[in-house]
C-alpha cells in the first residue's frame, strides 16, 4: 500500500515539475523583449499596464514595438533569406518605432495569419498591424479597431491575357464565360462573384488554397482570368509573365477599394496620435522635400513648417507624449513617403504615377492635414 | 583499431551460416525464380520496370528543368534552417551541435556494436550508385536551347527547341565521369572481395558511418553551394558568404568532436568505469536538450551582484536546509509526526501557490517551487527511511534537484542580451527539430505514467488516465494547438504570459502523451499474469515489480508503435504552421514565394522539405528496425 503511494506521489512531483517548466518556457521570450532591468527581472511576472495607461507608456517602458506583420505579403512585409523583415508595411513599423523609441530598428516583428490578426490586437500581442488590412466599417466598429491614417489604396482587378482578347480598357462585362480564379476564404471572391452579377456576365469560379496556386493555375492555363488586390496583380505580372506573353491587368478603376493603413485596439488616443502623426509625418516630409539624405539642411533651412515638424522649433511633438526629435528620427532612419515607397514597391513593377497613391498635388489621394 | 586475422574472421562467419539459410544463386538464376517464373509475373515484371521508369524520368525532368528556381532554396538555406536566429549568435548554436555531436560520439563508442559490414556488399552498393546516376544521365531529357540573351529558343510549330540526344550526353561528362568512377571503384572492390576466403571480410559499420560524414564535410572545402548575400537583386557568392564557405570549418570541428568522442567512449567501454560512464551518458542525454534550450534561447547577461546577493544563498539555503529536513525524516523513530511535518510542508507550499493568484505577499517564483517541491519530498521521505546509504540517497537527490532548479530558474529570470529583431526567433528546421526532441522526452515519461495510470488497480486514477486520454484522443491535433495558443492565454491571470512556443510545446505534449499512453498500454496487457505472480512470489514490492519487471517488457513490445509514434510526432510538427509559428515547411511554403526575388518559386523549397524529412525519419526507421532485432523482437 506504501508503495502505490510512493507511486502516486512522484506522478504528481512530474506532473508539478512539468508545469513548473511550462511556466518557466513563457518568460523566456518576454525578457528576451524586455529591458534588462534587474528588478523587472527578478519578479517571474510581469506586471501589466494599469488600466488607463496608454500603450504609448507601455511601449516606451518596454523599449520595443510590437508590431503584427503579414510576413507572406511580397513587397508589403517579406521575411528575407537572412530573416529580416522588409518591405512598405515593415518600414511602416519602423515609422512607428523611430517615432515613439527613437530608433528604427526596436520593432519586434509578429507575423500573424489574416484569422489571428485581430485577436492578437485584443490579447495585447501585438501593439498595432501593418498586415495589410483594409479599413471597413464592420472592422471600425463591431470588430473594435481603429484605423490609422491610409499608406496605400489598393483595390481589386482582374488579369488577363492579350491573347484572349483582353486590354487595360476591358470591363467585368466582357469577362462572360471565363473561368475565373482567386484565393478560398477571403473577400475578393465575394466581390468578383458580386461584380460578374451586377455587369450581367455568368462566370465559373474557382479558388484555390494561396495565390501562388492562383499563378500557377493561370501560367498553366486552366484559368482564364485572377483577381486579387491590384498590387499583387503587377507584382505577378512583373516576376511571373512567360516570355512570349503579355498579361493585362483591369478594368482601370478597381472593382472594390482597399484603404490599406496601421490599425490598432480603440478607444487610446494618445496611442492612435502617435502612430497617425509618424504616418503623417512622412507623407508632409514628401510634400516638403525632405528626404533622408537631406534632413539635416532642411532642419536648418526649410520652411517654417517643416521645421516645426522636425523638431526645430515648438513643443508640438512634446505635448503628445513623443520625444521632441521624433519625426527627424523617423525621416532620418526611415525616410519619407516616397522612399518608403520606392523601396519596396518599385521593385515590384508599382508606380505612384497615375495611382490613387500619388500625392494630392499630382492627383492622388496621398495627403496629410497640416503640422502646426 | 585491434586488427583480426581475416582468414579467421571469415571461417567464424563460415560457421555461423545456419544450414537452413537458403541457398545461393546466380543472377540469372534468381532473375528468373523471382521477376520471370511465369507469364503473368513477367507482364507484372514489366509493368513495374516501364512505371518506375516513368516515374524517374518525371522527376529527373522535373529537378533539371529550366523552370526550377533552385536558387531560391540555395539562396533561403539559413532561412530554411534557422530563419532570423541573429548570425552573431551563430557560435551558439555551433557550441550546442558540438556537444550533441561529441555525446552521440560518446554513446556509439560506449554501446553501439553495429558489426560490420562485407566489403563485398560495399562494393555492390557503389556499383548500385553508379549505375542510377548513369541511368539517371541517360533518361533525363535533353536541355533547352537558349539564345546568347539566355531567352528559350522555340521551334516553328511554338515549341521549346531541344538539343540532340548527343550533344546533351556530350554536355553531361561530368556526370558519366562520376558513374564510371563510381561503378568501376565498387567493380574493384566487389572482385577482389568475392573469392571464398574473402569474401566475409567486414569494415565496422561505425568507421564506414564516420567516413562517409567526412566525405560529405569535405565537399564544403570544395563546392562552394549555398550562397545567400544579394545585391541589387543579383546573388553574390563570393568567399565567406556562401553556407559552405561559412560553416566549413565548425562542420569539420563537429567532425573531429564525434571522433574524439568515439573513441573516448571505446575507451571508456573497455575500461572499469563502464557502468558508470553508461549511466552519465544517459544522464547527459536527458539533460540536453534542456540546457541547450538555455545556450541557442539565450544569452543570459547575469547581474553577479544580485547571483552572489539572493540566488545563490538562496538555492544553498533550500538545498542544505531541505536536506537537513529530510535527514530527520528519514530517521526510522520518526513515527507519525514526519507524516504530520510533511503535511504542514504541503500545505504551507500550496498556500503560497493560491497566495500568488492572489498576489498577497510577494515571494521569488523559485521560492514557491522549491518550497512544493520539499514538501513533496518530505512526503516520500517514509520510503527512505533505513540505513544511512538509503538515505542518502534521497538527501542527495534532493540536492541535486535543488541545483538543476535553481539553475535553470536563474536561468529563466535572468534577461537576454540576444538582439532578436523578430519573434520568429527560431524557425525553420531548428523549430520543427527542437519541438520534436522536446515533445518526444517530455511526452515519455508522461506517457507511461498515464498508462499505468490506466491499468492501475485504483479506481481514481484509472478514472482520472482514462478520461485525460480519451478526451485527448477525441479530439484533432490542431485544436488542441489552436486550443493552447488562443484559449489559454484568456484563462492565465492578469500579468502571467504564455509565450506562442511554450503554450505549443505544453499542448504537444499532452496531445503525444495521451497516444503514446495508449501504445504503452498494449504491451503492458501483453504481458502475462504469470510475471506479476511470479515477481510477488520473489517478494518484489509494486514500484520493484513494476520498474524491474512489467515495463522494461511492456516497453519492449511497444517498439514498433513508441518508433511510430515518435515519427508522427515528427512529421505533425508542421501543423505548427497553422498557429503561426515558422515551421519548416512554412518557410518553403509560404515564406520563400513570399519575397520580391523568387515570387511564387514554392515547389523547389517542398521538395527540398520533403526530402530532409524522409531522410530523418528513414534514419529513425531504419534504427528501430536494429533495436527491433536486437531485444528480438518478432522472433518469439
Amino acid at each position: 500500500m506504501r508503495k502505490n503511494i510512493m507511486w502516486r506521489l512522484l506522478a504528481t512531483l512530474f506532473a508539478v515539475a512539468l508545469a513548473a517548466s511550462a511556466c518557466g518556457g513563457s518568460d523566456s521570450s518576454d525578457d528576451s523583449s524586455a529591458s534588462g532591468s534587474s528588478d523587472a527581472a527578478e519578479e517571474t511576472e510581469v506586471t501589466l499596464a494599469a488600466s488607463g495607461e496608454s500603450l504609448l507608456d507601455t511601449i516606451q517602458s518596454r523599449g520595443t514595438v510590437n508590431c503584427g506583420v503579414s510576413g507572406s505579403a511580397v513587397a508589403f512585409s517579406e521575411l528575407q533569406a537572412d530573416g529580416s523583415m522588409a518591405g512598405f508595411d515593415a518600414d511602416y513599423c519602423r515609422v512607428v518605432a523611430a517615432a515613439i523609441l527613437g530608433d528604427a530598428n526596436k520593432v519586434n516583428f509578429v507575423s500573424l495569419t489574416a484569422a489571428e490578426r485581430f485577436t492578437a490586437v485584443q490579447t495585447g500581442d501585438v501593439d498595432l498591424l501593418m498586415r495589410n488590412t483594409t479599413w471597413t466599417q464592420s472592422r471600425d466598429s463591431e470588430v473594435g479597431m481603429d484605423f490609422g491614417p491610409t499608406t496605400y489604396y489598393d483595390g481589386q482587378q482582374l488579369m488577363g491575357r492579350a491573347s484572349d482578347g483582353f486590354s487595360g480598357s476591358s470591363q467585368v462585362a466582357d469577362i462572360g464565360g471565363s473561368v475565373v480564379c482567386t484565393s478560398a476564404g477571403t473577400t475578393t471572391e465575394k466581390n468578383i462573384a458580386d461584380a460578374a452579377s451586377e455587369a450581367g456576365v455568368s462566370i465559373e469560379l474557382q479558388t484555390f488554397e494561396d495565390f501562388d496556386t492562383v499563378t500557377n493555375n493561370f501560367i498553366s492555363g486552366a484559368c482564364d482570368i485572377i483577381t486579387t488586390d491590384g498590387s499583387a496583380l503587377v507584382g505577378r505580372k512583373a516576376k511571373q509573365q512567360p516570355d512570349g506573353e503579355n498579361w493585362v491587368i483591369f478594368p482601370a478603376t478597381p472593382i472594390s477599394k482597399e484603404p490599406l493603413g496601421p490599425t490598432y485596439g480603440q478607444n487610446d488616443s494618445a496611442f492612435a496620435d502617435a502612430v497617425n502623426w509618424a504616418v503623417y509625418a512622412t507623407i508632409i516630409a514628401d510634400e516638403k522635400g525632405v528626404t533622408s539624405s537631406n534632413v539635416d539642411e532642411m532642419l536648418a533651412s526649410g520652411d517654417t513648417e517643416t521645421i516645426r515638424l522636425l523638431g526645430g522649433e515648438g513643443e508640438l511633438q512634446s505635448g503628445m507624449g513623443l520625444p521632441a526629435d521624433a519625426f527627424y528620427q523617423v525621416i532620418k532612419q526611415v525616410g519619407n513617403y516616397d522612399e518608403i515607397y520606392s523601396r519596396s514597391l518599385n521593385p515590384v513593377g508599382l508606380s505612384r504615377e497615375g495611382s490613387a497613391n500619388a500625392a494630392w498635388t499630382a492627383g492622388g489621394l496621398v495627403y496629410a492635414p497640416p503640422a502646426r | 583499431m585491434e586488427e583480426e586475422d581475416p582468414i579467421s574472421v571469415a571461417l567464424k562467419q563460415e560457421e555461423n551460416i545456419s544450414p537452413n539459410e537458403a541457398p545461393r544463386l546466380s543472377v540469372g538464376q534468381w532473375l528468373r525464380t523471382n521477376l520471370f517464373s511465369n507469364w503473368a509475373n513477367t507482364i507484372l515484371t514489366i509493368l513495374g520496370a516501364l512505371a518506375a521508369f516513368l516515374m524517374l524520368r518525371g522527376v529527373l525532368n522535373f529537378v533539371f528543368s529550366e523552370n526550377r528556381e533552385w536558387v531560391a532554396v540555395r539562396t533561403n538555406l539559413r532561412a530554411l534552417m534557422t530563419l532570423s536566429y541573429p548570425e552573431s549568435q551563430y557560435v551558439r548554436v555551433w557550441v550546442a551541435l558540438g556537444f550533441v555531436v561529441a555525446l552521440a560520439g560518446l554513446s556509439a563508442g560506449i554501446w553501439a556494436n553495429w558489426g560490420g559490414l562485407p566489403l563485398r556488399r560495399l562494393g555492390t552498393w557503389f556499383m548500385g550508385v553508379g549505375g542510377l546516376i548513369a541511368l539517371c544521365v541517360l533518361v533525363r531529357e535533353p536541355s533547352v536551347l537558349v539564345d546568347t540573351e539566355g531567352k528559350a529558343l522555340l521551334t516553328l510549330s511554338g515549341s521549346l527547341q531541344r538539343e540532340s540526344f548527343g550533344a546533351a550526353m556530350a554536355d553531361r561528362v561530368n556526370w558519366w565521369i562520376a558513374a564510371l568512377v563510381l561503378f568501376g571503384f565498387g567493380i574493384a572492390l566487389w572482385s577482389r572481395f568475392s573469392s571464398a576466403e574473402r569474401r566475409h571480410i567486414e569494415w565496422p559499420i561505425t568507421s564506414i558511418v564516420y567516413v562517409g560524414i567526412g566525405i560529405a564535410i569535405l565537399t564544403l572545402w570544395v563546392v562552394p553551394y549555398g550562397h545567400y548575400a544579394f545585391d541589387d537583386g543579383t546573388y553574390i557568392a563570393e568567399p565567406g558568404t556562401t553556407v559552405a564557405f561559412s560553416t566549413q570549418m565548425p562542420w569539420t570541428v563537429m567532425w573531429a568532436l564525434l571522433g574524439l568522442g568515439f573513441l573516448l567512449g571505446k575507451f571508456l567501454r573497455s575500461s572499469r568505469y563502464v557502468r558508470m560512464s553508461k549511466t552519465g551518458s544517459n544522464l547527459l542525454w536527458l539533460i540536453c536538450p534542456f540546457a541547450l534550450f538555455w545556450v541557442v534561447l539565450r544569452d543570459p547577461a547575469l547581474d553577479y551582484g544580485h547571483v552572489m546577493s539572493t540566488d545563490l544563498p538562496m538555492g544553498l539555503a533550500f538545498g542544505l536546509l531541505g536536506a537537513g529536513a529530510l535527514w530527520l525524516l528519514t530517521r526510522s523513530d520518526i513515527g507519525e509526526a514526519g507524516r504530520i511535518a510533511a503535511t504542514v510542508l504541503l500545505v504551507v507550499a500550496i498556500f503560497n501557490w493560491v497566495a500568488a493568484f492572489f498576489g498577497w505577499y510577494p515571494m521569488l517564483q523559485k521560492a514557491r517551487i522549491s518550497f512544493l517541491l520539499l514538501a513533496f519530498a518530505a512526503l516520500l521521505a517514509p520510503n527512505f527511511i533505513g540505513d544511512v546509504a538509503k538515505r542518502r540517497q534521497l538527501v542527495l537527490g534532493w540536492i541535486g534537484v535543488m541545483a538543476l532548479v535553481h539553475y535553470l530558474a536563474t536561468m529563466i529570470n535572468t534577461p537576454s542580451t540576444l538582439d532578436l529583431q523578430s519573434d520568429e526567433f527560431l524557425g525553420g528546421l531548428g523549430l520543427t527539430l527542437f519541438v520534436a526532441v522536446i515533445v518526444v522526452v517530455l511526452s515519455f515519461p508522461l506517457g507511461v505514467l498515464l498508462a499505468l495510470g490506466r491499468t492501475s488497480k485504483f479506481p481514481i486514477f484509472r478514472m482520472l488516465s482514462t478520461s485525460y486520454i480519451e478526451v485527448i484522443r477525441g479530439v484533432p491535433l490542431i485544436s488542441v494547438l489552436i486550443f493552447f495558443s488562443v484559449m489559454v492565454p484568456l484563462f492565465l491571470p492578469d500579468g502571467m504570459e504564455l509565450a506562442e512556443l511554450a503554450a505549443v510545446l505544453t499542448g504537444y505534449t499532452l496531445f503525444s502523451a495521451a497516444y503514446l499512453a495508449e501504445n504503452v498500454r498494449g504491451g503492458l496487457q501483453s504481458i502475462t499474469k504469470g510475471q506479476y505472480e511470479a515477481a510477488d512470489a520473489i517478494g518484489l514490492t509494486a514500484a520493484q515489480r513494476t520498474g524491474f519487471i512489467v515495463l522494461p517488457q511492456a516497453l519492449t513490445v511497444s517498439i514498433p508503435q513508441l518508433v511510430g509514434q515518435v515519427i508522427s510526432s515528427f512529421k505533425e510538427t508542421s501543423l505548427l504552421a497553422i498557429i503561426g509559428l515558422f515551421d519548416f515547411l512554412r518557410v518553403a511554403n509560404s515564406v520563400i514565394p513570399a519575397q520580391s526575388e523568387f515570387m511564387g518559386v514554392k515547389r523547389e523549397g517542398i521538395l527540398v522539405v520533403a526530402m530532409i524529412y524522409f531522410f530523418f525519419n528513414f534514419v529513425i526507421s531504419k534504427y528501430s528496425q536494429r533495436l527491433e532485432r536486437r531485444v528480438g523482437l518478432g522472433e518469439r
